[in-house]
């Protein structure tokens, strides 16, 4: 897949919970390019996050179409296969493991990749390396400071090469400095390993680092708009 | 890190709650080999009185107890049964107990199973038929009024050997020599001439029981049933494969009430392995859905689950096998009249069963929240608080 092609292709995206009394996504409509850096925007309840998860494959919608990396994402059976190799998830709240060491952390992902564990163990030193964390690899989570948490979350996300990085306000617990550097290190790996990186926030500071910025309100795409770091 | 050291390390996340999970297990382990161990080693006891060259038929008065120790039978059976067809040989024999010994050794202690001494008056040349093959030192002359030989398990508890004096009904007696049958009630004994106890208890020509050996060819019940059959209402017989079952059906009971302690020690086992595991399952909620959102299976999830469950019973099984063999040791040394009467039995069979008890429960108690985390929603476990 080259750049010039569609990575996510969404159509007419609906799903309801509570017996469909509310409505998470109501005619979403979305199309994104390999290797591009977008963020979604929109108040709370918006829909924002139900997006997310049906591009990542948490969740399947009631209706419509919807592709993610040329698979079909309301008929495959195997969504583990498919979260494992294609995608990566940064959370707002980094969800490490407290009793395990930052490396072992960053090897969780690659348990479904049939790699040794000499392979996994290099693998992982190699990302917590790129992302300045090389002297903390024994460390327990609960050692590290947030910005250094969510750093080991990025490592994580980006373990099995994924193609596409899913980012839930990835900032959102973090000051505004520390805020600042973890979205440095995610814009730096999305060009350095040019992977698709979609990003969930409602602060519109970190929204404007994107290429595009796709506002959300009731379910739909309401405005979608390039920014001057489009390329 | 292998999956298999995730799975090893992840229990130990709450200590104290594994450790209390472990401790509930353990007990029910230990019970399961203690027991094992001890109602083993009466069943090995209780199979050597079955052992070859013994008495296969012990004869007694009609309507007798069994409990009676002094002289109930007179001693001429013993010559008359000789002459019915099938019987080999034929010994009296005169059981008595002298519960007021006192000893020439001041540290010696009064020994005996139950606390009295057992001394059985039995002629030299018939110690066979009691099951005793060998002496280690010289048995008594029949004519002596002086000697004894004693069961190893009595002269441990008494602390005495082949040359030490020993005094019973006020009359000092020489040890001869210690014997050995394998069996506890006999190993806890004396025995002496027929001749000499029936003197000291003024049983004299009366006997306890007639211990019949049959012939080769002859069959055991066919021969017992002549001896009933040739002195009705004067004489019973009980076989000692009769004796064994009798004992086999008390250890029955033993074993089954062991069986019972053992489930109810493993239901609250596994009660607590299952409050454990969900316990951990709700509490890595967040931590599941993060698994399932990196890739990880179902069944992945669900064997973590199930393998922390066992590793946590497969501890339990280590730590209270090792408290029951050690348990065991301890108690069979501090009360010598039970150590000395039962040697544990060390059967594969008994850890077996108690790993297979272990893992059973390792499996059940982790099987429902596994199969619980497995089923999570992932997006409904991400949002756990």
């Amino acid at each position: 897949m080259n750049n010039n092609q569609n990575i996510i292709e969404i159509k007419d995206l609906k799903k309801g919970y509570d017996n469909g009394k509310i409505k998470a996504l109501n005619g979403m409509n979305l199309e994104v390019k390999k290797g591009e850096f977008i963020s979604i925007m929109g108040p709370s309840g918006s829909g924002k996050s139900s997006l997310l998860n049906m591009i990542g494959g948490l969740d399947i919608a009631d209706e419509g179409t919807i592709k993610v990396a040329g698979i079909d994402m309301m008929t495959t059976k195997n969504l583990n296969k498919f979260r494992s190799k294609e995608i990566g998830f940064v959370f707002q709240m980094h969800n490490l493991i407290p009793n395990l060491s930052v490396v072992e952390n960053v090897e969780i992902p690659m348990y479904e990749t049939n790699t040794s564990s000499k392979d996994m163990r290099k693998r992982a030193l190699d990302l917590l390396k790129s992302v300045n964390l090389g002297d903390k690899i024994d460390q327990k989570p609960t050692k590290l400071s947030g910005g250094e948490r969510q750093r080991v979350a990025i490592a994580r996300a980006l373990v099995n090469n994924p193609s596409i990085i899913l980012a839930d306000e990835p900032t959102g617990s973090l000051d505004s400095k520390t805020g600042e550097v973890i979205l440095d290190l995610l814009k730096d790996l999305h060009k350095k390993e040019n992977v698709t990186l979609v990003m969930v926030t409602h602060e519109p500071y970190v929204g404007n680092m994107a290429e595009r910025i796709i506002t959300v309100l009731d379910g739909k795409c309401l405005t979608d708009n390039k920014t001057t770091n489009s390329k | 890190m292998s999956f298999l050291s995730l799975v090893v390390k992840n229990p130990f996340r709450n200590k104290t709650r594994s450790s209390l999970a472990i401790v509930g297990i353990a007990i029910g382990i230990m019970v399961i080999v203690a027991l094992g161990m001890i109602t083993g080693g009466l069943e090995n006891s209780t199979q050597s009185t079955l052992k070859a060259g013994a008495a296969e038929i012990t004869v007694s008065q009609a309507g007798s107890t069994g409990i009676e120790s002094i002289g109930s039978i007179n001693q001429t059976y013993a010559t008359d049964i000789l002459s019915l067809s099938g019987v080999k040989s034929t010994a009296g024999i005169l059981r008595a107990s002298n519960t007021t010994t006192a000893t020439t050794s001041p540290n010696s202690t009064q020994g005996g199973f139950g606390g009295g001494l057992s001394i059985t008056g039995i002629d030299s040349d018939k110690l066979s038929l009691m099951g005793v093959d060998s002496v280690n030192g010289t048995t008594f002359t029949n004519d002596s009024t002086n000697q004894v030989i004693i069961g190893k398990t009595e002269a441990q508890s008494l602390n005495k050997t082949v040359g030490d004096t020993i005094n019973l009904y006020g009359q000092n007696f020489t040890i001869t020599g210690t014997f050995e049958t394998g069996n506890f009630m006999t190993d806890n004994g004396i025995m002496m001439p027929l001749s000499t106890l029936q003197d000291l208890t003024t049983n004299q020509n009366k006997v306890s029981d007639v211990l019949v050996k049959v012939t080769d060819n002859a069959n055991v019940t066919t021969v017992s049933n002549t001896i009933t059959n040739a002195y009705p209402n004067q004489l019973t017989t009980s076989t000692a494969a009769d004796s064994a079952n009798r004992i086999n059906q008390g250890l029955g009971f033993i074993s089954t009430a062991s069986w019972a302690i053992s489930l109810l020690a493993i239901f609250i086992g596994a009660v607590g392995v299952i409050n454990t595991m969900v316990m951990t399952v709700y509490e890595r909620t967040r931590e599941i859905g993060v698994l399932k959102a990196v890739g990880w299976k179902n069944s992945r999830i669900l064997g973590m689950i199930l393998g922390e469950s066992i590793v946590l019973t497969l501890i339990a099984f280590v730590v209270g096998t090792v408290i029951a063999v050690v348990g065991v040791e301890v108690l069979l040394t501090l009360v010598p009249s039970v150590g000395n009467a039962i040697t544990p039995s060390f059967s594969i069979y008994i850890f077996l069963r108690a790993f297979g008890i272990a893992l059973l429960v390792g499996v059940i108690g982790g099987l429902y929240p596994a199969y619980r985390a497995s089923r999570l929603s992932p997006t409904e476990a991400l949002r756990y608080e």
